[in-house]
């Protein structure tokens, strides 16, 4: 199981991922309850806004892109995971 | 939200409150004010059938106004608060218009760049600030922790300190600042959808005006100009100049972290994808070059015969929400043939222009 967080869009326009493999986290059981948790159906079309941040979260069978300001919540949570999961 | 509250004298053909003041009551949802709100969105409406009428006067002093003092078109009026590391906005405010510099550079950089848009609008161009009706200027600054970006949200300019690792903080480039401005600009007038290639002809023209900024206020010609976006952004850690070349598209950085500058510079190497909004940010590399070749082949100073025709064609009836890059090639010649003559000097570069990003065949 995994999870990748991709980032576009931004003024300075430039793509990062980051991606966690669950399974080599010190506390998987933590990150697929934490994932199964999320609101994948919920995510709702965001308006295009200029030199804003979107996300495309995926971790199968899901996939959903979120404005930077629908990143809220345990979205917010999520991705300061994946970051952090990450080292940056 | 620090809404005005509109006094009982608020009614349609009440001229005395300023445009920005109509902006932000006519987009409130808070049912009290439901009635000012309708009327401030009658009188915006009025007020822009005024402004159409008057083809580009600027009818707006605020010498009536209680609450303002008077104002002289032209002048800026720019207002900076300091977010303090927290997303909420506006944050506190830190200087007001003809208040000294102060020891926070991001605040003071804001301050002169809005300073220096401000300045290239209405000297050049004769468009007084973001709306053409001398609309404040605000911005905040140190929005978020680490915060890697810029942005326009609507009504006021906001910046990030950036990491330190990557990105300097945003303020630091005036090109950047002119960006962001000139999505404003864009919202008031061709309002160019945020998708594909009309978000792409959004995204060009806030770099074109960016660039025109820092050329403007350096007294740069287009031969002398780096035609960058973002230079000095990166940290010296990032093997990279700015974000975006208009010159060269796609060769602004190639950093082991960062990848390749991914910017194509003609339609041939046009990019499709789902991301940010369509490519926005990576295909406005197409029309960046173009004009930057107009720049090149006129000579002289890009904010003087290149710039005007950019800034007529955004202003202008030619454009509508969802003009492609066709659309809006054909617009800017059309804009040049008019100013300039047809077959004249600027008319041909512009159509020249067009055909090496393959955006034209030249059979046009
Ligand atoms: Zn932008």
């Amino acid at each position: 199981m995994k999870v990748i967080v991709s980032r576009s869009g931004g003024m300075a326009g430039i793509r990062l991922t980051w991606e966690v493999r669950v399974e080599e986290q010190p506390d998987p059981a933590t990150w697929a309850d934490f994932l199964n948790s999320l609101p994948w159906d919920d995510v709702t079309d965001s308006e295009a806004a200029p030199d804003r941040f979107a996300y495309r979260i995926r971790c199968a069978p899901h996939e959903v892109v979120l404005g930077e300001t629908q990143v809220n919540g345990p979205w917010r949570d999520l991705v300061n995971r994946v970051r952090a999961a990450n080292g940056m | 939200m620090d809404t005005p509250h509109p006094g009982p004298d608020l009614h349609p053909h009440c001229t005395i409150v300023p445009p920005y003041l109509l902006v932000r009551l006519a987009k409130l949802d808070d049912p009290r004010f439901a009635q000012a709100a309708a009327a401030a969105r009658e009188s915006l409406l009025r007020d822009s059938q005024i402004r159409q009428l008057r083809g580009g006067e600027h009818p707006f002093t605020y010498s009536g106004a209680r609450t303002l003092p008077a104002r002289t078109p032209g002048e800026s009026d720019r207002t900076i608060s300091d977010a303090g590391g927290q997303e909420r906005l506006p944050g506190r405010r830190v200087r007001a218009e003809g208040q000294p510099a102060g020891s926070d550079p991001a605040v003071n950089e804001a301050y002169d760049s809005l300073g220096a848009t401000q300045a290239l609008f209405w000297t050049q161009f004769g468009r007084d600030s973001i709306d053409g009706l001398g609309l404040p200027m605000d911005a905040t600054v140190h929005y978020g922790k680490q915060y890697d970006n810029a942005f326009w949200d609507g009504e006021r300019m906001v910046f990030g300190d950036g990491d330190g690792q990557v990105f300097n903080r945003f303020t630091i480039s005036p090109s950047v600042i002119g960006h962001e401005l000139t999505h404003g600009v864009t919202q008031f007038t061709a309002n160019l959808q945020y998708e594909g290639q009309s978000g792409a002809l959004n995204e060009s023209i806030s770099d074109v005006f960016g660039a025109l900024v820092e050329q403007h206020t350096r007294g740069q010609s287009s031969a002398e100009a780096s035609w960058l976006i973002g230079d000095g952004l990166f940290t010296d850690q990032v093997e990279g100049v700015a974000l975006r070349s208009m010159k060269a598209p796609g060769t602004a950085y190639n950093d082991d972290v960062l990848g390749k500058d991914p910017q194509p510079g003609s339609m041939a190497d046009y990019i499709e994808t789902d991301d940010d909004n369509g490519g926005v940010h990576l295909n406005s590399g197409i029309p960046n070059r173009a004009f930057y070749l107009v720049a090149d082949a006129l000579g002289g100073n890009a904010w003087e015969r290149p710039g005007r025709i950019w800034y007529n064609t955004l202003t202008g009836t030619g454009l509508g929400r969802e003009s492609d890059f066709a659309a809006f090639a054909a617009a800017t010649a059309a804009t040049a043939a008019q100013l300039h003559g047809i077959g004249g000097a600027a008319h041909n570069a512009v159509l020249q222009a067009w055909v090496t990003v393959g955006v034209m065949t030249g059979r046009e």
